[in-house]
């Protein structure tokens, strides 16, 4: 007698019964309900980005919680800026007011090391959430939940840059003709930079000062997310991995800060102090056909939730309708900042806690947490793509969710290390000395001397395993 | 038994009485100081003692360290270049600011219709939020949206695309403007208030000898004005120094570091970098700095008598 | 014409000449001062496009008040009120502790250099160096998130600038004036109440009005010493400076909000510092 006879009816019988158990099981949403029941009557605080980010827990999730649980959720209205400090400050001080967090992905490895987040395996053990988590796109889910292979927080914002185009100068038959005969290739979106200063610069003859070939954000803290992407997509790499000397010095980063100067050229005058809504207004008034930015620009470019009284100092859109989705040239577009949430270490009801960020983060209130027209969460679920709820809210939806698609596969990870921000302070420091005028060669060799000043301070295989980890993450560089 | 008088060299003297007052002296001044005490002492010894640490945002060694972040403070360019800014901004706007000052509260030193409404207007300023105040100069600034440049462009009959916020050579005129803009409310209030105390006897005295403006304004009005005047330079030079929110809405401290100052510097290390004891060694090198300058001031001037 | 007035140069001696140039003076230099105001007040009442309009929009097409419902709807506009709260108490119990304090150093010599030098040192400490410890004294205290907490903070801050200021109007009340009243059978607290608050009028109000100021601009402190309860209005303005937001409209209409209030107040009590500027030979 074998006893492997048996195997197939054993698999068949076991696979029967684990159907029929997942018949029977409740999402994810609904056993984090059922679990947090028994903490009625609790109030959970937690840190949400101050403005339109915390209308979300404000007007709709948590009351809805309350409604469901009985668990009261108190927000803290923090700026961006002082967000880290402030979790800090509470760490160290021990004062223990908070028990869940959002927390940008780059920060998590300096959080982490100090001790205050919570490790979050056990409870998702314990609650079942595995399988959805398993469902949040892969770049988010690869590159923004660990640290070390422990779970620090789960991913909640999908956000990420993407290039927004008008569909109409690019597809009026004139310029197309123009531009064939000039360039002798066709007028399309840029899939190159060496295509997007020849689009661009073309454009603006074209059509100033009505309109102008792009504008980006060129103020040094968003400025700085768009040299990391560029950067990475012509080739460079941050540091030597075996020695941890910075390499954004390498011809490389010359080029890229030079063209990057340069195509301040055909953009409107004063584009160095663009920032996010004086970019957003130019696009918005048609003074651009190109820019880059964050997902909230595709939604109230076609008017979507622009009605909403909290979005009304957003400038009108003079361009619904007429605006395409694509990757930014390269293809590979920076994952900026994003919010993951966490459990603060010191909280002193960690399973309440634990469990609002759980069904927060669950598959069915975080597709409805994305659609809220005032919102600033941006789709970062695999189902949150393909909704029908979601590709019927503008005739473009649909081009557009499938653009954040393809960005949540091929995206690029913020740089994250231990001390992230002394890095990222000189890079910013790095672009306004570009905008006033010095030599971008000079830039950057100081600029890198000055990392490898941070990473000796640090220690140079602390850094460099930390360093290690985060390149072995899909996200961390293109694959050419 | 009453005081005995003593007498200083302007001829001011302390004041003499009925009763004995040892006691009067020490209750009236007792509250302030406990007050003061209960809320500084603490920070001022832990930072002190910290600053001998090695707490970063990393470490939470606590173990002595002895003067290594002091002997680090004198190496760092960074620390002395943002002390160089501040020391240039405040020599600029602290002049400026006291002329102007002076001037505007002559001019509102007699009646003028409509006098409290330009004085809680010029007020205005001060009140502002100066993160509020910093954000709109930038928006004022700006090349696209702002008044500044286009009415530059006015004067000048053509677009003047002057980037305030970028270019190196304009940063420093647009802060010290904007700090004058905010400040100098501060000081005519203050000289208004102290000119209004000038002795009136005395100016008639002296308009009757038939002295002249500068004459009567240099031995009559500047004596009488100077204390208080002194105090208000002092006060606000000790302001300028911790100068932030101006700077921080308009450069950041940028462009690189051209415009960092030291509050700014401080805020960057000790807030965000969470350099703790580093940050602590370098406010203690500002206050023993600070406290220099301020005694040779005091002694100078015979501030305190 | 007052006695300083006729200490003028020739031409300035004629009262209707004068008097038209110092009004055309007045008028242009408030003007300056206060345009960068009135452009961040018209925010409040202008349209997002008129915000960020090319070119810049000096007067918007019609007034736009629905920004000011919202903020009291929200309940933002409270955080105002918790600036005025704070502000206003820590600046009366500062103004009158502090004034005595400054009495005390200026006729007695309390203390002597020693005093008055380490009075106003606590005024050189840069905040970020001691804001993180407070905060862990205020935990140990229980006093985060309070607002006893932040009026004690803001008095101990205010009372080397109340107390510096005080000292100097202080030194210029004739000393004779306190003398006679101890002479005529007042007690030095009397002389205090009696004597020397009511001459020092316009140095008080002017020390006050700054003394409220400060408090009522700092930043630094009420962000780390506050969550939810006790916003301020400094805090709860730079969170509509967003990374990804910026609602121009609702920082201009709270800064209406917040430093209206504060007009009005200067506005009145500005009768103080008037009526003893007019008040001629009152001394001696």
């Amino acid at each position: 007698m074998h006893f492997s006879k048996f195997i197939p009816l054993a698999v068949a019988s076991a696979m029967a019964f684990g159907a029929a158990a997942s018949a029977w099981a409740e999402s994810a949403a609904e056993r984090a309900v059922n679990e947090a029941k028994k903490y009625a009557g609790t109030t959970i605080t937690i840190v949400w980005e101050a403005g339109l980010q915390s209308l979300d827990p404000l007007n709709f999730s948590g009351p809805k919680w309350k409604e469901l649980t009985g668990i009261d959720v108190k927000v803290v209205e923090v700026s961006t800026a002082e967000m880290f400090t402030k979790i800090m400050q509470d760490y160290r001080s021990g004062a223990s007011a908070y028990d869940a967090l959002n927390v940008i992905p780059a920060w998590m490895p300096d959080l982490a090391q100090a001790g205050a987040l919570e490790v979050l395996d056990p409870y998702v053990d314990k609650y079942g959430f595995r399988d959805e988590l398993q469902n949040i796109a892969p770049t988010y889910r690869d590159n923004q939940m660990m640290v070390d292979g422990k779970i620090y927080g789960f991913p909640d914002d999908g956000d990420v840059f993407l290039m927004y185009y008008r569909k109409d100068i690019f597809g009026d038959a004139n310029l197309q003709a123009e531009y064939k005969a000039q360039t002798g290739n066709d007028l399309k979106v840029p899939t190159t930079w060496a295509d997007f200063d020849s689009v661009g610069q073309f454009l603006t003859d074209k059509l100033a000062p009505n309109t102008y070939g792009a504008a980006f954000f060129r103020q040094p803290p968003y400025t700085m997310y768009m040299f990391q992407e560029r950067f990475r997509v012509e080739g460079g790499k941050f540091f030597d991995a075996d020695t941890m000397k910075a390499t954004i010095n390498s011809d490389i980063g010359v080029q890229v800060l030079t063209a990057m100067r340069d195509e301040n050229k055909f953009m409107p005058p004063g584009v160095e102090t663009f920032g996010f809504v004086e970019n957003l207004a130019a696009f918005l008034q048609g003074q651009t056909a190109m820019t880059i930015s964050w997902p909230p620009y595709g939604r109230w470019a076609a008017g979507y939730g622009t009605d909403e009284a909290v979005l009304s100092w957003v400038p009108k859109s003079t361009i619904a309708g007429k605006v395409g989705y694509a990757l930014p040239p390269g293809g590979h577009p920076e994952l900026a900042a994003g919010f993951a949430l966490s459990v603060s270490s010191t909280s002193k009801n960690k399973d309440a806690a634990y469990l609002f960020i759980q069904w927060l983060n669950s598959e069915d209130v975080s597709l409805q947490r994305v659609q809220l027209p005032y919102a600033l969460r941006d789709p970062f679920r695999n189902s949150h793509f393909t909704s029908p709820e979601y590709l019927a809210k503008w005739p473009d939806a649909g081009a557009y969710l499938a653009a954040l698609q393809e960005g949540s596969k091929t995206g690029l990870l913020d740089l994250s290390l231990l001390q992230t921000d002394k890095y990222e302070e000189v890079l910013r420091q790095a672009i306004s000395k570009l905008w006033a005028g010095d030599d971008p060669k000079a830039i950057l060799d100081t600029a890198a001397a000055e990392w490898d000043a941070i990473t000796a301070k640090i220690g140079v295989d602390k850094q460099k395993a930390v360093y290690g980890s985060w390149a072995a993450k899909s996200g961390a560089y293109p694959k050419m | 038994m009453t005081d005995t008088a003593t007498f200083d060299g302007n001829g001011h003297r302390a004041l003499a009485g009925r009763q004995p007052d040892w006691s009067f002296r020490y209750w009236i001044i007792a509250p302030a100081i406990l007050l003061m005490l209960a809320i500084g002492l603490f920070p001022l010894i832990y930072a002190l003692i910290v600053s001998f640490q090695g707490l970063t945002m990393l470490d939470d060694d606590t173990s002595f360290q002895g003067f290594a972040n002091y002997a680090q403070l004198f190496k760092d360019l960074r620390l002395w270049q943002s002390l160089a800014h501040t020391l240039l901004i405040t020599v600029i706007a602290l002049p400026v600011e006291l002329v102007l000052g002076l001037a505007m509260a002559y001019l509102f030193l007699e009646r003028l219709p409509g006098r409290q409404l330009f004085v809680s207007l010029l007020v205005m300023p001060c009140v502002i939020s100066p993160i509020v105040a910093g954000a709109t100069w930038r928006l004022m600034f700006d090349n696209r949206y702002g008044p500044i440049n286009q009415i530059l462009g006015w004067f000048a009959g053509h677009p003047v695309p002057a980037l305030w916020t970028v270019n190196p050579k304009l940063v420093y005129p647009a802060i010290v403007f904007c700090e004058i803009w905010q400040w100098t409310p501060f000081m005519f209030l203050i000289l208004l208030a102290a000119l209004s105390n000038v002795d009136k006897s005395q100016l008639e005295a002296a308009e009757i000898d038939g002295a002249g403006f500068w004459r009567v304004f240099r031995r009559i009005v500047l004596p009488a004005i100077w204390p208080v005047m002194a105090v208000a330079l002092l006060i606000r030079g000790l302001d300028l120094v911790r100068i932030f929110d101006i700077i921080w809405a308009l450069t950041s401290g940028g462009p690189g570091t051209m415009t960092e100052t030291i509050s700014i510097y401080t805020y960057v290390q000790g807030f965000r970098q969470f350099e703790v004891s580093y940050t602590a060694a370098m406010a203690f090198l500002v206050i023993v700095i600070l406290t220099v300058i301020v005694i040779a001031v005091i002694r100078r001037t015979g501030l305190v008598k | 014409m007052t006695a300083l007035a006729r200490h003028q140069p020739p031409l300035l001696r004629r009262a209707g000449v004068r008097l038209g140039l110092r009004y055309a003076v007045a008028v242009a230099l408030t003007a300056i001062f206060v345009f960068p105001v009135y452009w961040l007040f018209i925010i409040s009442f202008k349209t997002p496009d008129e915000i960020f309009a090319f070119p810049p929009v000096w007067y918007p097409e019609s007034l736009q008040l629905a920004n000011y419902a919202v903020l009291f709807k929200d309940g933002d506009a409270v955080t105002v009120g918790n600036s005025l709260i704070l502000a206003g108490v820590s600046t009366v119990i500062a103004m009158v502790l502090g004034t005595m304090g400054a009495y005390s150093l200026v006729r007695f010599r309390t203390g002597g250099e020693h005093l008055a030098v380490w009075i106003i040192s606590q005024r050189m400490m840069p905040p970020i160096a001691i804001v993180f410890p407070i905060f862990l004294l205020y935990v140990f205290l229980g006093w985060v998130d309070t607002y006893q907490g932040l009026i004690i903070l803001y008095t101990a801050f205010s009372l080397p600038y109340v107390i510096w200021m005080m000292r100097g109007y202080i030194e210029d009340i004739p000393i004779e004036l306190e003398e006679s009243a101890l002479v005529d059978g007042c007690t030095r607290w009397q002389v205090l109440w009696k004597v020397v608050f009511p001459m020092a009028r316009s140095g008080l109000f002017a020390t006050a009005v700054f003394t409220f100021v400060f408090a009522w601009n700092d930043f630094l402190f009420a962000l780390v010493l506050t969550r939810t309860e006790v916003t301020t209005y400094t805090v709860q303005v730079t969170h509509y400076f967003g990374g990804q937001s910026n609602f121009w409209a609702k920082i201009a209409a709270m800064s209406v909000l917040g430093t209206v209030p504060v007009f009005f107040t200067v506005a009145t009590l500005q009768r103080y510092l008037v009526r003893s500027i007019s008040m001629g030979a009152v001394k001696g």
